[in-house]
């Protein structure tokens, strides 16, 4: 479990100016960090091999001259060694034509019926987050839309109260109405109008605008319902995340019962449903992460525990997707006491999350939950996962825990569980840490187990701190009966007896082990192979070569045959030539 | 269709008035009369289009018929009417006046889930009480003696402090008269979970201590016990047959190496 993941970018937090190793709460900003990441992960290498090259805008997007140091220092991280060249140009003009340079890569995704283009046009989004204003986006709808649609004008309302709005130059366009319906334009893809309304979902998140955005995101989403068009499922996809984290942060905030979130509950489902009988994978996996979040937010354990057994997530959904099932499914598994089926699912969440710094804290907050579950297992997690950078100081009060729980420290584990209590609350793992008493009793009885031949109980008592005689005999007797400790007891005289301690390799234990591994192993081979991509239509090329190289061949025989006449002719005919 | 009907209030008020009394026998059918009155309100389920007095007395009438349900137990019942209660406490308009028997309720519940040996049903329950709490910045639940209960009972019970339950479930701690019809079966659970630890744990038992581990009143009853349990019983000593089950664990992990190496080669041949 030790060191399978390795940052890294261990060291640049500390170069940002923002600690590293401090708590990060796993919300949206990492989330959606993680998002981006993720993506480029997965698809960064071929995709470029495959994709006309972008163009220089959208490899240097963090430009900014009036940006931070630390600001500059990430761009350089991005190996982009052009930064300081362009820092003369005006940032905003400069996302400006970011922006429009990403629409043709839409266009290009829908005649190609691509994915990749629009995945690639999302990816971009962090990027220019920093710089959307409403004059960035103001400036790219009027350009964008020849004449005022219904769709620009909603763009441009829920943009107008920023202060830099170009209120001028939106009137200029709204004059245009007239002159310009007569040189009918293209028609304007549902793409770009999804990708702009994105990027107003963001600036308006980004401006914490809730209520506007919530209502931005509804109409949206009602909008969205009425299109059926595959290239714009990624796009779709990312608009149900933002349209649920407006309504999340929307007051009456999540435990209460009148939450905000339970409202979108029926919207998401509808989408659930539409985007499975569409086999529409991005929506799907979309929205199933965000209605468990949904539940649990308002701890609706039972069902979530419902809508994973009655949907299907799709396996071909995006990393970053998968990752935050498998922690959704996880915490599930962990409150209802599957501990074996919890650590399967966390120990995925956590090898699947991300390795950019952003994410941490989804990598915190799935390490916390995976070290509890470890010790409810009654393992003890490896001290390495405590030093990792990035986990250091928001694990700190579980690798008390875990040490706690390790020396059967009674009186320490209540004391931690009091000191930390808020901490814990927070995590979500109180109630999974109050389970944890039994299993540091236990370690106490193991611990004398194997340091004496024979303890009396009263002895046994005092040690665990119990409350009497009787309570230790009847938890040591659970204890072998559990197979915790291989000991006998004697009622007559009080006393407990270890057994020797056999030669472990004797026992079972090793093989178990070995499975384990084996079976590791053997799921990494599967999902490698399932995650190799091939080309479409790659075998109908092959099969191309195969005729050209057929055709080829006959050509060749021919020739040879040609040759071989040649080869008979040009010498008698040279000859006859002499 | 209402007016015929006799107003929810009074039918709750004699409702009360036969379970403060302990008078089962006339409740049951006073509660079928609530029932279809509530019906007739359109109160079963709590909607906007209800007032809100409305509902909070068809609440109350439902809580009446889970405590009724517990009395005449009927575990059935009382899980439907729980479950019933459920969008009420939930319900938005009734957060002002909430339910003074709501813990009660729930308290009642988790022991049911603790009697079958639900335990994730148990802490699923428990997860939403905390979070639920957390929302009020007061850590109620533990202090709420209802809902302690059975939180203290299942701690004990997991760390294996039997006498502990025992001496819950018998003496002044039970919050209850529906809480006390529980302590059988726990103590029957018990008394099952220590016999399996005691098969594993000692060579052999007098008699006399057995009766005591065991919470049995006669050393005759032990007797039974022990016959049920399969225990040879000699010169007033219980001994534990516990042989059997060693030789048998090591056959099946033979027969577990065997189909995991079979799956290596089978995996293997895949790769290959």
């Amino acid at each position: 479990m030790s060191g399978d993941k390795h940052r890294p970018n261990g060291t640049d937090p500390a170069e940002n100016g923002i600690d590293g190793s401090e708590d990060i709460e796993m919300k949206e900003e990492s989330q959606t960090g993680k998002k981006s990441s993720k993506l480029k992960d997965k698809d960064g290498d071929d995709e470029m091999t495959v994709v006309v090259p972008p163009s220089k805008g959208s490899h240097a997007p963090s430009a900014p001259e009036k940006s931070t140091e630390a600001d500059l220092k990430n761009g350089a991280l991005n190996g982009d060694a052009e930064n300081a060249s362009e820092a003369q140009v005006d940032p905003q003009e400069k996302v400006i034509s970011e922006i429009k340079a990403n629409l043709p890569l839409l266009e290009r995704g829908v005649v190609q019926f691509d994915p990749r283009f629009s995945l690639r046009v999302l990816r971009s989004i962090p990027s220019t987050r920093k710089q959307l204003s409403g004059y960035v986006l103001a400036a790219v709808v009027t350009d964008t839309y020849p004449i005022p649609t219904a769709t620009a004008i909603s763009l441009l309302t829920a943009v107008k109260d920023d202060p830099s709005f170009p209120a001028q130059k939106v009137k200029e366009w709204h004059g245009r109405k007239d002159a310009a319906q007569k040189t009918s334009q293209k028609e304007i893809l549902p793409e770009i109008d999804v990708y702009l309304s994105i990027l107003v979902q963001v600036y308006l998140y980004d401006k914490k605008s809730v209520n506007a955005g919530a209502e931005f995101s509804s109409a949206l989403v009602e909008h969205l319902r009425t299109l059926n068009r595959r290239t714009l499922d990624p796009l779709a996809a990312r608009v149900y995340f933002y349209y649920a984290l407006f309504f999340e942060e929307l007051a009456p905030l999540p435990p209460s019962p009148a939450a905000a979130v339970i409202s979108i509950r029926k919207n998401l489902l509808d989408a659930l449903r539409t985007a499975t009988l569409r086999k529409d994978q991005d929506i799907q996996a979309a929205v199933t992460t965000l209605l468990l979040r949904n539940y649990l937010s308002t701890s609706h354990i039972t069902q979530a525990d419902l809508l994973i057994s009655r949907t299907k997530f799709p396996p071909a959904a995006a990393n970053n997707q998968i990752a935050r099932y498998l922690y959704y499914l996880g915490r599930i598994r962990a409150i209802q006491l599957s501990y074996t089926e919890a650590h399967e699912h966390l120990t995925g969440a956590t090898r699947k999350s991300p390795s950019a710094y952003k994410a941490s804290g989804f990598y915190q907050a799935s390490t916390k939950l995976l070290v509890v579950v470890e010790l409810l297992m009654g393992d003890i997690p490896d001290r390495a996962i405590f030093r990792q950078p990035s986990l250091e100081k928001s694990l700190q009060p579980y690798l008390q825990l875990v040490q706690a729980v390790s020396s059967g420290d009674i009186t320490g584990f209540q004391n931690l569980v009091q000191r930390y209590n808020s901490t814990f609350r927070k995590d979500d793992t109180y109630t999974l840490i109050l389970r944890l008493r039994q299993n540091v009793i236990r370690t106490g009885i193991r611990m004398m187990s194997l340091s004496y031949a024979r303890i009396s109980l009263r002895d046994m008592c005092l040690r665990l701190g119990l409350d009497s005689e009787e309570s230790a005999e009847y938890m040591v007797a659970k204890a072998i009966r559990d197979g915790v400790i291989e000991a006998s007891l004697d009622h007559e005289h009080g006393y407990m007896k270890s057994k020797e301690v056999g030669d472990i390799y004797a026992t079972r234990e090793p093989g178990d082990v070995f499975h384990e591994r084996i079976q590791a192993c053997l799921g990494l081979h599967d999902e490698s192979v399932k995650a190799m991509r091939f080309p479409m239509n790659q075998h109908r090329l092959e099969l191309k070569n195969a005729q050209e190289a057929r055709e080829r061949e006959r050509e060749l025989a021919k020739e040879i045959v040609d040759g071989e006449m040649d080869d008979d002719d040009a010498p008698g005919g040279d000859f006859e030539g002499l | 269709m209402a007016t015929n009907a006799p107003s929810l209030e009074s039918i709750l008020h004699t409702l009360q008035q036969y379970l403060s009394h302990g008078d089962s026998s006339q409740s049951q059918p006073q509660l079928q009369k609530a029932k279809l009155a509530l019906l007739h309100h359109n109160a079963l389920i709590p909607s906007p289009q209800t007032p809100v007095s409305t509902l909070a007395t068809a609440r109350s009438i439902l809580e009446a018929g889970a405590l009724l349900s517990i009395r005449s137990r009927d575990p059935e019942a009382f899980v439907r009417y729980h479950s019933q209660l459920q969008p009420f406490y939930d319900f938005p308009g009734l957060q002002q006046t909430p339910s003074p028997t709501r813990s009660k309720i729930t308290g009642l519940y988790l022991l049911l889930l603790l009697s079958q040996g639900d335990y994730a049903g148990f802490h699923t329950l428990l997860e939403s009480l905390v979070v639920a709490e957390g929302a009020d910045g007061a850590s109620s639940i533990e202090e709420d003696q209802y809902i302690k209960y059975p939180i203290e009972l299942e701690r004990n019970l997991m760390e294996g402090s039997y006498d502990q339950v025992w001496r819950k479930t018998n003496g002044r701690d039970v919050p209850g008269e529906e809480f006390a019809l529980f302590s059988d079966i726990l103590i029957n659970t018990i008394r099952l979970e220590i016999a399996s630890c005691a098969t594993r744990s000692y060579p052999s038992l007098p008699i006399a201590s057995a009766k005591n581990l065991l919470f049995l009143d006669s050393e005759g009853a032990v007797t039974n016990f022990a016959r049920e349990q399969g225990w040879s019983l000699e010169e007033g000593r219980i001994y534990f047959p516990g042989l059997g089950d060693a030789k048998k664990a090591e056959e099946g992990d033979q027969k577990e190496v065997v189909s995991h190496v079979i799956e290596y080669a089978r995996e293997l041949e895949m790769i290959v």
